[in-house]
């Protein structure tokens, strides 16, 4: 073998060498299972703690009102929808209640008229021929809205 | 010294060093065969996983942009609170009478939308509530250079939060502008569907909070799923589908101004 391929064939084995011992490295652990990325990520991902815990969790202390809910027709409207959890308010629900205020904006977020929502679904009410200067929770009930209090 | 002794000494450094090198190289090579070996274990989980594709259905039709789905993401997702950084919001589309399109999206629909056009100039107003598509040729997989974002065995376009250099790209890259660069973490963000959810049996926070059922989640591949029967019943579409991105959200009642 002459001298020169011999020395540019053992550079090339030095380097090739080199570039996959750094590559054994720097590749993390989990690295190429499924595919181009970290197959750890996916259990990562999961890790997140949840803030939404559903209905169920409600009901362990407000059975009353869930049920008054689906007697009337917000029975699809979670209880999370409208009161949204506090970070991890459902593990400290007592000390830290989900608290929300019966405000006319309030009910507007989904009952305001709009052209865009003129179709099935909730009732859309021009607020100012419906009882203007009053709270909407002065006369329905925010759980069972047929539930008039006057 | 002579000319012998260098070539002697020569001789001893090259061998001690292919020696090394040798080593060296045996380890590396022995390495990828302890990677295959996982492989095996890997493969059957992935086999499990592949009855499952998860994807998601909009219906504009009930949609009535109150906005919650929006909140409650970024209340689930810890999503910083700044009007900008959304990984789903709701737009308001309005055709006007003279054929002018607005699209308007305050704060990502949250706090309910409000039509900003006088009634008697509508033409038409329709919601679109946009996530991330989880498309099954994501190009923002392919535009990223590590390795840090990748579609999950089970259907779902992911972030690796860790690995991730922040580079942008991805963000460019997407046709949906559905990602951004969350300012606390520095790297990519995007929705998962909720993934430390969904891999529970629960339903992503959007799809649990929205009053009138406009989003439908479900598997793919389950023929019995809610989403299944959606895509049946319905008439839908994907948002730019001559991107050829194929995307996994599917949209009922789209109408051609939709971009
Ligand atoms: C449509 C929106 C809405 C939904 C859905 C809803 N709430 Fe409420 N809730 C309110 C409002 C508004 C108030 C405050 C005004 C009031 O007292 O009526 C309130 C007050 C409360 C209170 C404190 C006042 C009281 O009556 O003791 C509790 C407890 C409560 N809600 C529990 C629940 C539970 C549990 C659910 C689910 C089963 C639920 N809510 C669903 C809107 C809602
Ligand atoms: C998260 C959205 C949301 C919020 C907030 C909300 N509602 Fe509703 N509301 C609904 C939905 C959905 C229905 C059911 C419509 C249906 O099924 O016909 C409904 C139904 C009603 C109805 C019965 C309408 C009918 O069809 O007869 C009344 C009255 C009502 N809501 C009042 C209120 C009041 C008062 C508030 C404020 C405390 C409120 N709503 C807040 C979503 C909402
Ligand atoms: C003075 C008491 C009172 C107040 C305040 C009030 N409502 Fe009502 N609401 C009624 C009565 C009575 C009806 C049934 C008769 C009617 O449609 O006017 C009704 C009906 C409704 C309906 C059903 C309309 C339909 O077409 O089916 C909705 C939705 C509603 N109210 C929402 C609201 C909201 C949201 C607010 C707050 C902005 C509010 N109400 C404030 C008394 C009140």
């Amino acid at each position: 073998m002459p001298k020169v391929i011999f020395r540019l064939f053992s550079t090339f084995v030095v380097f090739v060498g080199v570039f996959i011992l750094i590559q054994q490295y720097l590749k993390p652990d989990s690295f190429g299972k499924y595919g181009h990325y970290r197959a750890n990520a996916i259990n990562d991902a999961k890790l997140i703690p949840l803030q939404y815990k559903g209905e169920k969790e409600c009901i362990t202390c407000h059975q009353d009102i869930y049920d008054l809910k689906y007697s009337d027709l917000h029975d699809a409207v979670s209880c999370e929808s409208c009161h949204i959890p506090k970070i991890l308010a459902t593990d400290a629900c007592k000390t830290n209640p989900p608290k929300v205020e019966g405000s006319n904006e309030f009910c507007g977020q989904c009952h305001a008229i709009n052209a865009g929502r003129l179709k099935k679904g909730p009732p859309q009410l021009d607020f100012k021929d419906h009882y203007e200067k009053q709270n909407c929770i002065d006369c329905h009930n925010s759980h069972a809205p047929w539930e008039l209090k006057k | 010294m002579g000319t012998e002794k260098i070539k002697e000494n020569r001789r001893k450094f090259f061998k001690s060093s292919v020696a090394l090198l040798g080593g060296t190289l045996l380890y590396s090579l022995l390495k990828p065969f302890e990677l295959i070996a996982q492989n095996k274990e890997g493969a059957v989980k992935e086999d499990k996983a592949n009855d499952t594709l998860w994807g998601m259905g909009v219906d504009i039709e009930t949609c009535i942009g109150c906005g919650k789905c929006a909140e409650a993401c970024k209340v689930e997702n810890n999503v910083p609170k700044e009007p900008f950084y959304f990984r789903t919001w709701v737009e308001q589309y309005t055709v006007k009478n003279n054929g002018k399109v607005k699209i308007e999206s305050p704060n990502g629909g949250i706090g309910g939308l409000k039509q900003s056009v006088p009634d008697k100039d509508i033409f038409k107003s329709f919601m679109v509530p946009k996530l991330c598509n989880h498309c099954t040729n994501a190009p923002c997989v392919q535009a990223c250079p590590v390795g840090a974002t990748f579609i999950s065995p089970d259907g779902v376009v992911l972030v690796d939060a860790t690995y991730c250099i922040g580079c942008s790209y991805c963000i460019q890259a997407c046709p949906y502008g559905a990602r951004f660069m969350n300012p606390v973490t520095k790297v990519a963000d995007k929705c998962t569907f909720c993934y430390h959810r969904i891999t529970k049996g629960l339903k992503p926070a959007c799809v649990e909070v929205c009053p009138t059922n406009a989003r439908i989640f479900g598997n793919l591949r389950d023929r019995k799923s809610n989403l299944v029967k959606f895509l049946q019943k319905k008439q839908t579409e994907v948002l730019k589908p001559h991107l050829n991105t194929h995307p996994k959200v599917f949209y009922n009642g789209l109408s051609s101004e939709v971009k």
